[in-house]
């Protein structure tokens, strides 16, 4: 099965593991489509982590780590992946390079370009791990359709913030892959996970980490099951609710930290008691 | 008269406006620093903003802070006479007294007053309603416009004049002003159309309009404080009229000012006066007939960062400008809705609004500046361009009282009642 994969960033771990597990599955890509770097992500990473976490993400990604320095990755979660040699991959490109394929970088998913680019690599399948709100025209490129991995439990909580409005509005955590449609995760579901280890979670950042290294493990079973012909995906009921979210306010995202808190400690006095 | 005849009345109207307050810089022409900053850091602003999908604005002012600051702008736009101006002009500086917005400033003084144990606030509002009942006219009417101007009887100032008298006489027990309440309620009832609506003499332009909603609210707020069936029945049969104007889209029709657009101000004040009124009156069809719009606007702001300051009648906007005191509004309706469904995504938008809002607060100035409110962001927008206005500032205060009341109370059931996991 030719697979191809999209994302925001040639240096986006998400898809760099995402490739090397589908390679490793025996799936090598036909080809990975990243977005370049604009003015409006450089200026929004800017605000989201100041101008020195910028500096420090680019040096992780652009300079070469010292042989006495252990090379980092920021999702632990990740990790099986990304670990190649004594070194980490800290690129698609890189990963390309491994496992040869082609990687290519566009301005804009949906552009002309892109899907020319798209269609020449004859994807059958598309995995999703970011950039562009996708068009009808680019999601008729492959004829399987375009996966992606959801980090919620659909059809209850669909848009952004999952893991957190999955928190506080105690439906389970878990994950969700799916074809994507024009809707914004209203696409068929291909299957649905649960996930056990939420209790164990540290903080917010962790259990989104945890849950993304869960969702690259599952991947790989769903691109098997769909190269076997044994699984098939399931239209979503509750299409005319809506069930949307957004970005979470940081108040209402300090609440939901309360909420994994304070169920660590009830598992943990649980297990105690 | 046309529409289009309709627009370049209004036009006209609006430049000779613009021509009059252009020259306050000629008495005033220090005004012209302030100015020139204003339009400066807003062009700045607009140039630079970034409005990510996955990012929203934030700011680190905490909202008591905030709220002292929109009472300051409050306390200093009051006038000698005990009322409160309607706008600070970066041209030509405070105007004169506005009875509207003096009313219906009144219970947010007294719900500032409550929450910050600040007197100040509370002296504000009862020189305010002692202006305002030096105002009533001999038919239980508030006049129309800015103090000063040949009194002209007003259905939608009296309303939203009433709403400051029936939170005056809660506060106070005054019987004055009871008698006042009741005077201009019953001129409400008088001026009442058949089908609920208000038109003719003392409705704006003579037309009806479904934002007179908030008339609705005002006089149901009467009837459960004077325990009087008559003025809720007014309020009911308002409300009737106003929600047979909602559209299955969410749309709302009536709004109905000739050569205006349909501002955000004026859907949210149909929003706010249909749900404030059937809160009182226990209509969950209205409830749900608002919730359904306000959802319309909630997306379009978590879309865009920001909601336009006009739409047209299928959502649409062409407009280039916000209208801050809508966005503070449909926070408040935001905020209302979360306490009455629980949904935290209602929750969630006004929390993210009132950050937006933050922001574009100047934090320093000379009076009439720092803590106002601005008409239209930026401030050269359609909506009351280059002026301050007290409405914003209530709007803003009021959207931000509920939010810190609200807050709270949500802290105090993730601590007493939340359940832990299995």
């Amino acid at each position: 099965m030719r697979i191809v994969v999209l994302c925001s960033s040639l240096y986006s771990e998400t898809a760099c593991a995402m490739a090397v597990c589908i390679a490793e599955s025996g799936y090598v890509p036909a080809g990975a489509l990243a977005l370049s770097l604009d003015r409006g992500t450089l200026l929004r990473k800017v605000g989201q982590w100041g101008v020195r976490g910028v500096a420090r993400y680019a040096r992780t990604k652009l300079v070469p780590h010292q042989s006495d320095e252990q090379p980092r990755v920021s999702n632990p979660y990740l990790e099986p992946w990304l670990r190649h040699g004594d070194g980490i991959f800290r690129s698609l490109r890189q990963v390309g390079a491994v496992h040869r394929f082609p990687v290519a970088v566009c301005d804009e998913q949906n552009s002309p370009d892109s899907i020319a680019l798209l269609r020449e690599w004859s994807p059958d399948l598309i995995v999703f791990a970011g950039g562009n709100i996708l068009r009808r025209q680019l999601l008729e490129v492959p004829p399987l359709g375009v996966l992606n991995v959801h980090l919620g439990l659909l059809p209850e909580i669909r848009g952004m913030s999952s893991p957190e409005w999955s928190l506080l509005t105690e439906i389970p955590v878990g994950i969700t892959i799916h074809y994507m449609d024009a809707g914004i995760d209203t696409g068929p579901i291909l299957q649905r996970y649960e996930f056990p280890g939420a209790a164990q979670c540290e903080s917010l950042n962790d259990l989104r980490n945890r849950l993304i290294g869960f969702g690259v493990e599952k991947l790989a079973e769903i691109v098997a099951g769909l190269d076997q012909g044994t699984i098939s995906a399931k239209p979503q009921s509750d299409l005319d609710r809506d069930n949307q979210f957004f970005v979470m306010h940081e108040w209402l995202q300090a609440r939901s930290a309360e909420r994994l808190t304070k169920n660590r400690l009830a598992v943990a006095e649980n297990s105690n008691g | 008269m046309t529409d289009s005849a309709a627009r370049d009345n209004a036009m006209t109207g609006q430049l000779a406006k613009a021509l009059i307050e252009a020259t306050g810089l000629l008495r005033g022409p220090l005004r012209v620093l302030p100015l020139i900053q204003k339009l400066l850091s807003d062009k700045l602003r607009v140039n630079f903003e970034q409005r990510g999908l996955y990012s929203y604005a934030t700011t680190k002012r905490p909202s008591l802070e905030m709220l002292n600051s929109l009472l300051r702008w409050i306390l200093d736009a009051q006038r000698p006479d005990g009322g409160i101006a309607a706008f600070y002009s970066l041209l030509r500086g405070y105007s004169e007294s506005y009875p509207e917005v003096t009313g219906y400033i009144v219970p947010t003084l007294y719900d500032f007053a409550r929450a910050a144990v600040d007197d100040r606030a509370t002296l504000a509002a009862q020189r305010a309603t002692r202006w305002l009942l030096s105002l009533q006219m001999p038919e239980g009417a508030f006049p129309a416009g800015l103090h000063g101007r040949q009194p002209q009887p007003s259905v939608f100032n009296t309303g939203q004049i009433l709403q400051g008298l029936v939170r005056a006489h809660v506060e106070t027990s005054r019987p004055e002003i009871r008698k006042s309440a009741i005077a201009a309620g019953d001129w409400l009832i008088k001026m009442q159309r058949s089908d609920g609506s208000w038109s003719g003499p003392g409705a704006y332009q003579a037309s009806s309009h479904t934002y007179y909603s908030m008339v609705a609210w005002a006089l149901a707020e009467l009837s459960g404080h004077t325990a009087d069936p008559q003025y809720g029945l007014a309020a009911e049969r308002n409300l009737d009229w106003v929600l047979s104007h909602f559209q299955p889209s969410g749309w709302i029709d009536g709004i109905n000012l000739q050569g205006h657009p349909n501002y955000l101000h004026f859907i949210a004040y149909v929003q706010q006066g249909v749900l404030e009124c059937a809160i009182l009156r226990r209509r969950n069809d209205a409830i749900e007939a608002v919730a359904k719009s306000a959802w319309v606007l909630l997306r379009k702001f978590e879309t865009n960062k920001c909601l336009a300051g006009a739409y047209d009648s299928d959502f649409k906007s062409g407009q280039r400008f916000t209208c801050l005191t809508g966005n503070a509004q449909m926070s408040c309706v935001w905020l209302r809705l979360f306490e009455l469904t629980g949904d935290l995504r209602y929750l969630n938008a006004a929390l993210k609004m009132n950050e937006m809002l933050k922001q574009l607060i100047p934090v320093r100035g000379r009076r009439g500046i720092a803590g106002g409110v601005i008409g239209s962001y930026p401030v050269w927008g359609n909506y009351q361009p280059l002026r301050f206005i007290s409405w914003g500032c209530k709007f803003f205060a009021d959207a931000l009282l509920l939010e810190q009341r609200l807050t709270r109370s949500v802290e105090v059931a993730a601590v007493e009642a939340l359940p832990c996991a299995s």
